[in-house]
C-alpha cells in the first residue's frame, strides 16, 4: 500500500504539487491524467525520489520513504521500477545490457564496473524480453531500434528489477498508436499477470479510460478528481483538462483506440 | 481584423525598417571602431617590447639559415652508399659517416614514442576518473568538482618542461622523470576535454540508471561512459601525437628520450650530427601524427555514419 501524506513540491516560487494526500492498494493500475504542466511527471518522479519533495511523507508498507537515504534509497529505487516517455536507455550499449542494468543494484562494485553479468541474469533478461517479444533484437544496439521496441525493452529492464510498484511516465507519448496499444496492453499484462502496483501519467483520456482500474486527474499541481473510469463523466474530464478539453478529446481518437472497424492488423508485432 | 494587418501608427514600413536598419549600423560601427583601436594599441605595445622591427628582422633571419648552413652534412656523392673502408670506418661524406650513430639515435626516438605512450596511457587513466568529477552534471558534490576542475587547471597550466625540471631532481636523470612530467601535463588537458565531453552527454540515460537503483559508480559507467567512449578514444590519440613531440622536448632537461642526445649534439658539436638527430625526430613525429590521423578519422567517421 502506498500512502501519501501532504506531499508537496516547490521549485523557488512556483507550487508544481500542491499538498497530495490519497492511498493506493497493492496491485491497483492507477492512471493520472491531465495538461501539461499539471504536475503528473513532478507527482511520479517524487515516488522514486528523482524530484525531492518538498513536503510531505510517503510511506510504501508503513515504511517512510521520504526519509530514505543512500543504500536503503538505492533499494527503493530498485523495488520501484520507472519507464520514461523517451525511454531512458543507453542507445550505444546492445539491447541485453540495457535490460541486465536492471540488476546492478544487486550487484558489488567491482562486477558492476567491469560488466560482468552471470548466466542466471542474461536468462533472466532474455525471458523478460521475450515476454515482451523482443528476444530477437538482444543482441543489436539500442539505438537502432524503433520507439516502440526501446518501449519494450524499457520495459523489460523495469522487469528484471522484480519491482512490487511500476511507474511508468508518459510511456506512450512519443509512440504511434499501434506501438501505444503494444505497451500498454503490456503494462496491464504485467499489473493483471504479476500483481504489480502500475502507476501512469497519461495525457490521453480514452488510454487512461481503457486501461486503468482508477484515474486520478490533476490541474495547477492539485487532484481534481480521483475515482474509476465510469465516474469520469464528460464533465470531470472537461474540467480537468479545462482550456484544453477540445484537444484532449479529439486527441483520443488517434491514441490507443484502434477502430474495430480498422483493417485487421497481421500481428501485434514491429520487426525492422 | 484590419488592426492586425497595419501597425496603427500609418508609417510607410519600409521606411521605418531603413530607420531602425541605420540606426543598429551606426551602434554596430561606435563598437567595431573601439574594439579595431584596442587591438591595433596591444600591437604595437607587443611590437614595441619584443623590438620586432625590419631592420633586426633582416639582420637576424640570414643567421637561421647560417646555422642550418653549418650542421648541413657535407655529403658527397662517388662515396654517398659506401660501406666501411678496410679500418671499419665510413669515408667521409656517405651517408653511414653522416648516420655514424643510427642505432643509438633509434633507440633513443624508441625509448621517447614509449616514454609518450606510457604518458599517455596514465594520463588518460587519470583524466577519466577525474572528469567524471569535474564536470558539472555529472559530480557527486559541487565543491568536489570545483577543487578537481582547478586541479586540472593547475596541472595543464604548467608547462611539462617545468615539471620535468622539477622532477629531476626529485627522481633523477632518466626517461621516469619524463614520463611522469607528460603524464601531469596531459592530465590536466585531457581532463578538461573529457569533462566537457561528458558535460555535452545526454543524462537521460543516467536518470535511466539512478532509477534502477544504481550507485553514482554506476550511473557513469553505464550511463555516460559508452555515450563518450569514442570522443575519449580520440582524443586520448591526439595527445598521444601532442606527447610525442613533448617527450623530444623534456630530454633537454635531462628527463629521458631523445631531447638529451639533441641538446648533446646542438651544444657541444653543433655540427652535421644535429641535423641527423633532428631530420629523425621530424620523421618520426609526422609519421606518428599521419597514422594517428587516420586512426581517429576513422573512428570518428564511423561514429558520424550512425
Amino acid at each position: 500500500m502506498l500512502e501519501f501524506k501532504g506531499l508537496t513540491k516547490q521549485f523557488n516560487s512556483t507550487v508544481a504539487v500542491k499538498p497530495a494526500t490519497f492511498t493506493i492498494p497493492d496491485g491497483q493500475m492507477v492512471g493520472i491524467i491531465g495538461r501539461s504542466g499539471a504536475g503528473k511527471s513532478t507527482l511520479l518522479r517524487m515516488i522514486n525520489r528523482l524530484n525531492e519533495p518538498s513536503g510531505g511523507q510517503m510511506l510504501f508498507q508503513k515504511r517512510d520513504i521520504t526519509a530514505l537515504k543512500g543504500r536503503d534509497l538505492r533499494q527503493w529505487r530498485n523495488e520501484c521500477a520507472m519507464v520514461f516517455q523517451q525511454f531512458n536507455l543507453v542507445g550505444r550499449l546492445n539491447v541485453i545490457t540495457n535490460v541486465m542494468s536492471g540488476r546492478l543494484f544487486h550487484h558489488g562494485f567491482a562486477t558492476s564496473m567491469l560488466g560482468v553479468f552471470s548466466a542466471k541474469e542474461r536468462a533472466f533478461a532474455i525471458r523478460a524480453l521475450d515476454r515482451l517479444g523482443m528476444a530477437h533484437v538482444a543482441l543489436q544496439q539500442t539505438d537502432t531500434l524503433s520507439g516502440g521496441q526501446m518501449q519494450r525493452v524499457a520495459i523489460a529492464r523495469a522487469l528484471v528489477q522484480e519491482p512490487r510498484v511500476m511507474l511508468a511516465d508518459e510511456p506512450i507519448a512519443s509512440l504511434d498508436p499501434l506501438n501505444a496499444k503494444v505497451v500498454m496492453d503490456a503494462l496491464r499484462a504485467i499489473n493483471q499477470e504479476d500483481g504489480l502496483t502500475v502507476i501512469c501519467n497519461l495525457h490521453t483520456l480514452d488510454t487512461a479510460r481503457q486501461y486503468c482500474d482508477r484515474i486520478i486527474g490533476m490541474q495547477d499541481g492539485v487532484i481534481v478528481f480521483d475515482g474509476t473510469p465510469k465516474e469520469l463523466t464528460d464533465k470531470a474530464a472537461r474540467d480537468i483538462y479545462g482550456a484544453e478539453a477540445e484537444e484532449a478529446f479529439s486527441e483520443a481518437m488517434t491514441s490507443t483506440a484502434l477502430k474495430p472497424s480498422a483493417p485487421a492488423q497481421p500481428e501485434v508485432r514491429v520487426v525492422n | 481584423m484590419a488592426s492586425v494587418t497595419t501597425n496603427g501608427q500609418d508609417q510607410d514600413p519600409v521606411s521605418l525598417f531603413e530607420t531602425h536598419r541605420r540606426q543598429m549600423i551606426r551602434d554596430r560601427m561606435v563598437v567595431n571602431v573601439t574594439l579595431g583601436v584596442v587591438f591595433l594599441g596591444f600591437l604595437l605595445w607587443s611590437l614595441w617590447i619584443s623590438r620586432f622591427t625590419p631592420d633586426r628582422l633582416a639582420a637576424g633571419l640570414p643567421r637561421i639559415f647560417e646555422y642550418f648552413g653549418s650542421v648541413m652534412p657535407s655529403l658527397q656523392w662517388d662515396v654517398l652508399f659506401d660501406s666501411r673502408n678496410e679500418a671499419g670506418r665510413f669515408p667521409p661524406g656517405s651517408i653511414g659517416y653522416w648516420y655514424n650513430d643510427f642505432w643509438k639515435y633509434l633507440r633513443l626516438i624508441w625509448e621517447t614514442i614509449l616514454m609518450a605512450l606510457t604518458a599517455t596511457i596514465l594520463a588518460t587513466g587519470l583524466a577519466v576518473a577525474l572528469s567524471f568529477i569535474a564536470a558539472r552534471n555529472c559530480t557527486p558534490f559541487p565543491w568536489a568538482g570545483a577543487l578537481a576542475r582547478r586541479f586540472l587547471e593547475f596541472c595543464r597550466g604548467v608547462p611539462e618542461i617545468l615539471f620535468a625540471l622539477i622532477l629531476v631532481f626529485a627522481v633523477g636523470i632518466g626517461p621516469l622523470a619524463g614520463v611522469l612530467a607528460i603524464t601531469i601535463h596531459a592530465t590536466g588537458a585531457l581532463g578538461k576535454l573529457f569533462s566537457e565531453v561528458n558535460e555535452n552527454a545526454s543524462m537521460r540515460p543516467v536518470d535511466g540508471i539512478k532509477a534502477v537503483g544504481g550507485s553514482w559508480f554506476e550511473q557513469m559507467r553505464y550511463g555516460i561512459l559508452p555515450q563518450v567512449l569514442p570522443n575519449f578514444t580520440s582524443y586520448a590519440l591526439w595527445r598521444f601525437e601532442i606527447n610525442v613531440r613533448a617527450s623530444a622536448v623534456v630530454g633537454f632537461v635531462g628527463a629521458g628520450g631523445i631531447g638529451a642526445e639533441l641538446s648533446h649534439t646542438i651544444s657541444f658539436f653543433s655540427d652535421d650530427r644535429v641535423t641527423a638527430v633532428l631530420l629523425l625526430v621530424v620523421l618520426t613525429v609526422t609519421a606518428i601524427d599521419l597514422l594517428s590521423e587516420r586512426v581517429r578519422h576513422r573512428l570518428i567517421g564511423k561514429e558520424s555514419l550512425r
